[in-house]
């Protein structure tokens, strides 16, 4: 009689503890998922942002701004990111995450320096572009003045030297 | 004495190279003239800055150094990224044919940005731990590069032609094409490891 309500009392314990440590592996679970996720996203958001400026470097680049001091910078954002992918292979997420943020924030000011570095760049190219284009219009047009007048000059000497030459006579004229 | 038509002739050449080297630094914002082959670098050098003394004979706990290199010939400024993968001999190497990566996990990597025809070097610092040997086998459980340990579980068989088990740290150049995505650039390098203990 003991040892039958010791085993009826046995099993349900036993399966109440076994119930509350499954439980309880299940609430960690979620939460070491949710971390990798979050890793993964700020790393996501870093690298996005940093593709972006160095999209805007390279168009400040095309429209002829010197963009050395912002590469350097760039690359110091590209070691965040580089040390946050590391940081995750490695299953430190939370390192991973500061990493990714510290890129994503120094991105942000890189932008805004590369479209301002671009905006200078193209109105000093047109400005350039324009006092060229004076310069080649000016100088063409002086050329073929002095050209001309050169010319009318010439023409005229020449008809002059032309009027003072005396006629020849030919010896061997058949009477 | 020339003839008037002569004349006519040297001032209209004379006119016509005038105008042309007046329009010459206008023509210049204009005109775009083509380019040279574009192609990057990437190199690996041994600890003295040299194309010599790369580690072979490698051993557990031992710190060894190299110094990868990469060179932009682009044409503009380049975005890189270039992946650091380790391999035992059964394991695949990027296909330079096919121009297709390794399908080997990165375990490190560096991110560059480099100016058209500039160039950048690092040094790369590795060491392996837990090397196990085991019948004719040999295992590697752990790589450690740039201070930095990853887990690897590599496998390699002894190589009775070349006496040895052999391994490969090997490096491959990535970059960001016109689209803004990341693809293999088609290089890569390598250096190859026989584990002594």
């Amino acid at each position: 009689m003991k040892g039958l309500c010791a085993r009826f009392v046995k099993a349900p314990v036993l399966f109440l503890l076994f119930s509350m440590v499954f439980s309880l592996s299940l609430t960690r679970l979620p939460f070491y998922v949710s971390a990798r996720d979050e890793a993964s996203s700020a790393i996501g958001d870093a690298d996005n942002a940093l593709r972006h400026a160095f999209e805007a470097i390279l168009e400040a680049e095309r429209a002829g701004a010197n963009v050395s001091g912002l590469i350097a910078r760039l690359n110091e954002a590209g070691l965040f990111l580089a040390e946050a992918e590391i940081e995750l292979r490695g299953g430190n997420s939370s390192g991973a995450v500061s990493e990714a943020h510290t890129c994503f924030v120094m991105t942000e000011s890189i932008i805004e320096e590369a479209s301002s570095i671009k905006a200078s760049a193209l109105a000093e190219r047109r400005e350039s572009l324009w006092q060229t284009m004076l310069f080649s219009l000016t100088g063409s047009t002086s050329f073929i003045v002095l050209l001309l007048i050169v010319w009318i000059l010439l023409k005229v000497r020449y008809f002059e030297k032309l009027s003072k030459m005396k006629p020849e006579v030919a010896s061997d004229v058949e009477a | 004495m020339l003839r008037l038509e002569d004349y006519k002739a040297v001032f209209a050449t004379l006119g016509l190279i005038g105008v042309l080297l007046f329009a010459s630094p206008t023509l210049g914002f204009v005109l775009r003239l083509p380019s040279g082959e574009k192609f990057s670098e990437l190199w690996v050098l041994g600890p003295e800055h040299m194309a010599e003394d790369y580690p072979f004979n490698v051993g557990a706990d031992v710190s060894y150094l190299v110094y990868v290199g990469v060179g932009n010939h682009m044409g503009s400024s380049a975005y890189y990224v270039v992946y650091v993968k380790f391999r035992s001999q059964s394991e695949p190497l990027p296909n330079a044919t096919a121009g297709t990566p390794s399908p080997l996990e990165p375990l490190y990597e560096y991110r560059i940005f480099l100016e058209d025809g500039k160039s950048w070097e690092a040094p790369l610092n590795f060491s392996f731990s837990d090397v196990f040997f085991f019948e004719r086998w040999s295992r590697v459980r752990t790589v450690r590069i740039n201070d930095i340990a990853f887990g690897v579980n590599k496998l390699a068989l002894w190589d009775v032609n070349n006496t040895g088990y052999y391994y490969q740290l090997f490096i491959e150049l990535w970059i960001y094409n016109v689209g803004f995505e990341l693809q293999f650039h088609n290089r890569f390098v390598d250096i190859w490891l026989n584990m002594t203990g």
